[in-house]
């Protein structure tokens, strides 16, 4: 491949941005992650190699779902990367103006493809494999095998996923099809989550519905979908386990020639019809606002720039695909939080219940608060970033850096607000806390959830990328990961500053016993502690975004 | 109007923009032209408020950049050479942005958007996502929004970048008229004709100093070229050759 050479060079040479420290924080937290995957994948297939009988049976049935999971993500992701790369990218004008023929651009971008898409899957499965290894005592060919497997996994997916998109574009322009997929994407994956959570699989490991359980396992039994490229990939990983060399090579030699054949399809369709596409891409026409007039009621009795900001955030969030779908997720989100608490089987825990419910209570602030985290990285942290190139109107605007961010701060504060107190509150409600837990709960929430924000917006400004493409990318980079962990390190202190008062609180309450007056003197500085350190969450990340947002070169 | 006292911006050990000093009068269009890389873009940045120079006082109508910024950009209306914008809003809601931002009256703002738009001919496209307008349009769009609020100073990057024809004679139009109402211009140009039609004076940058300014007879004499235009005035004197 002479010529498609070429065409990859800039992938290896446009990384580099940031240094050494970068790499260490992302490698030692990329490792936890695996490390910690490994112990449950561990913990949950020893669990099963200890159930006489249908051990084996239940730990190739998770293997086999694991690899459905699997395919699907590769297939997803392949098909918004291969959006991206064959039709949306901003460097395919000079990539199509070369003398290079269409399949050779094609077969560059699709190598391009297939690492982003799946590299992460790859990697971030890795440790459930090794686990599988480990507890099945498995053989080197085990391990080979396995490698193989999943890269002809990936290269299936990402072949068929260039296909897709090559056909879906001479239909519904890149442009336009990026939305569908996106919002297919997202009802599907809301749909698949609401629907396994409400069928409580915590039940399958509950020995008092045992019975359903045997009943569930003849249907385990039930081969796999015998066409789908995941259950190749499952039967040769699972002869591989068991020692059976030649069924696990037959299955591989399925999945390889599957793989050469959807590559060399893609490469004759990508000569058809993929310059017809990109040239389709640019030409789609964009949709007409209908509202027609000068003045704008939302907003009119705001200053000016908040009016400004406020307005312009919130149009361009519901004009953005790629944003207001997200509220599904959000909104699943919240459905699945709040029933998790009401399948909380507290009536069966030999301790006492109204204990047990303010405990829940009291550590169900802090995964609040870790699930506000996840949120703002999606939304708050980005908010700076997404100003994109644009950022100069800002720049050259008669409004500070400050005013801007906490402008932002305030957009984003309120919604985070109102969707972290309605967890705790309809959570709480669930508990039947006492009212003390519900007032400390609400207040507490109350006075984090601006240090988080804060933390979002304060470090989106400290390290922004205004040429990102959107704001997941932000959100996965240096400076989102600097977010989490403070924000993480935020939560864990306040919860540990309040955990000890709280129980003498609540203990006290509870017994009817009053407190020495030195551990109320204790009970108010850990309180004041927490309320300092609030304060100073909102205010010290908001000042180092503003110092290094102000430095910033466009 | 526009006052640059020892404007100094230092990359590293690379210097930008060297000790460049200044005066632009009320009225005055005043045409910036150099090489690729002189410095022009980052002394209008400079000028704009959008970078901080390392050594240096920008003054906009009497007020120092450096020390009341939000005061001096209430003057400035600016215009960058690339048209990034919003893509995701309209035009109209562009310019109704662009208005609360600056303060542009409430009751004034329909009169003041329909006029603007009509003078750079969007009004057709006022309700179209900016995501579908090409370059020129964007660059209009720009320019619209840079005259909303008035300004006593306009600071403008390669204005007729992406233009047709017609616009560029429309905005060489207008900025005489601006500039006859006392509106300071101060722009940089590539483009020698448009700087020779509408400039008062033009000065010539190169590696990051001002090396001539003046009319364009001043820098004729200058450059010891009697007959020739700016072109050849503009080579002789950053000691290029065609």
């Amino acid at each position: 491949m002479p010529r498609t050479l070429p065409l990859l060079r800039g992938r290896w040479s446009r990384g580099g941005r940031g240094g050494a420290g970068r790499l260490i924080v992302l490698g030692v937290v990329g490792t936890l992650f695996w490390c910690g995957l490994f112990g449950i994948s561990w913990r949950v297939l020893r669990y099963f190699k200890g159930i006489e009988d249908i051990g084996d049976l239940l730990a190739y049935k998770l293997l086999s779902m694991i690899l459905v999971v699997s395919f699907a993500l590769l297939l997803f992701s392949g098909i918004l990367t291969s959006l991206a790369r064959l039709f949306l990218s901003r460097d395919l004008l000079l990539v199509h103006s070369l003398p290079v023929a269409d399949h050779r651009i094609f077969i560059a971008r699709w190598i391009d493809t297939t690492a982003d898409s799946s590299w992460m899957v790859i990697v971030f499965t890795m440790p459930v494999f090794l686990a599988y290894g480990l507890t099945f005592g498995a053989g080197t060919i085990y391990y080979a095998g396995t490698l193989l497997a999943l890269f002809l996994l990936a290269v299936i997916a990402s072949a068929l996923s260039a296909w897709l998109v090559m056909i879906g574009v001479m239909i519904v322009p890149a442009t336009r099809m990026r939305g569908v997929v996106i919002l297919m994407g997202v009802l599907l994956f809301v749909a698949l989550y609401l629907a396994i959570r409400l069928m409580r699989p915590e039940q399958l490991v509950d020995p008092e519905v045992f019975d359903s359980v045997l009943a569930y396992v003849s249907s385990l039994q039930a081969p796999s979908a015998p066409f789908l490229p995941s259950t190749w990939a499952s039967d040769s990983i699972q002869a591989a386990l068991a020692g059976r060399v030649a069924n696990s090579l037959f299955h591989l030699a399925i999945s390889a020639s599957f793989a050469v054949l959807i590559f060399c399809l893609a490469v004759i369709t990508a000569d058809a019809v993929y310059f017809k596409g990109f040239s389709r891409a640019q030409t789609a026409a964009t949709a007409t606002i209908r509202r027609r007039g000068f003045s704008e009621p939302m907003f009119r009795f705001f200053p000016g720039p908040v009016r400004a900001f406020t307005v312009k955030e919130i149009k361009t969030f519901l004009r953005d695909q790629t944003q207001w779908t997200q509220l599904f997720l959000i909104a699943a989100l919240l459905v699945i939080y709040i029933y998790n608490f009401d399948a909380l089987p507290l009536e069966k825990s030999p301790i006492q219940t109204v204990y047990l419910q303010n405990v829940f209570a009291f550590l169900n602030m802090g995964l609040a608060l870790f699930v506000l985290t996840a949120v703002a990285a999606r939304f708050a942290y980005p908010a700076v970033s997404l100003e994109k190139e644009a950022f100069w109107l800002v720049k050259s605007s008669p409004l500070s850096i400050r005013n801007f961010l906490l402008i932002k701060f305030f957009i984003y504060y309120l919604p985070l607000l109102a969707l972290t107190e309605t967890l705790i509150v309809g959570t709480n409600l669930l508990l039947k806390v006492t009212p003390f837990m519900m007032v400390l709960s609400t207040v507490t929430v109350f006075f984090l959830v601006p240090g988080i924000v804060a933390m979002g917006i304060g470090l989106g400004a400290a390290y922004p990328d205004f040429k990102a493409e959107n704001p997941a990318q932000t959100a996965s980079s240096f400076g989102g990961l600097v977010f989490m962990l403070t924000c993480a390190g935020y939560i864990t202190v306040v919860i540990l500053l309040q955990a000890g008062p709280v129980y003498r609180l609540f203990m006290a309450d509870l017994h009817g016993v009053p407190l020495a007056p030195i551990v109320w003197l204790w009970i108010v500085a850990a309180f004041a502690a927490a309320f300092i350190l609030s304060v100073l969450a909102i205010i010290l990340p908001l000042r180092f975004g503003e110092k290094r947002l102000r430095q910033t070169h466009l | 109007m526009i006052e640059l006292k020892d404007l100094t911006k230092t990359y590293g050990n690379y210097s930008a923009v060297q000790r460049l000093n200044l005066r632009i009068d009320k009225g005055e269009i005043f045409g910036f032209i150099g090489p690729n890389g002189a410095g022009k873009t980052t002394t209008i940045k400079m000028m704009g408020g959008v970078m901080a120079p390392t050594e240096g006082v920008v003054t906009i109508a009497g007020i120092d950049m450096q020390a009341q910024p939000q005061e001096a950009k209430r003057r400035i209306g600016f215009i960058p050479d690339r048209p990034f914008l919003y893509e995701k809003l309209t035009g109209l809601e562009f310019l109704r942005f662009t208005a609360d931002i600056y303060g542009v009256p409430e009751q004034r703002f329909p009169d003041k958007a329909t006029a603007t738009l009509s003078t750079f001919s969007l009004t057709d496209w006022s309700n179209e996502l900016i995501e579908s307008y090409s370059h020129g349009m964007k660059q209009r769009l720009i320019m619209a929004a840079a005259l909303l609020h008035e300004p006593q100073v306009l600071i403008v990057d390669e204005p007729m970048v992406g233009l047709d024809p017609l616009a560029i004679i429309m905005v060489k139009n207008l900025f005489k008229r601006l500039a006859s109402q006392g509106v300071t211009i101060f722009m940089s140009t590539h483009t020698l004709k448009v700087a020779e039609d509408i400039c008062d004076r033009i000065g010539i940058l190169n590696r990051g100093r001002l090396i001539a300014s003046g009319t364009t007879d001043d820098l004729r004499r200058e450059a010891n070229v009697s007959s020739a235009d700016l072109e050849m005035v503009f080579l002789n004197l950053t000691g290029n050759s065609a």
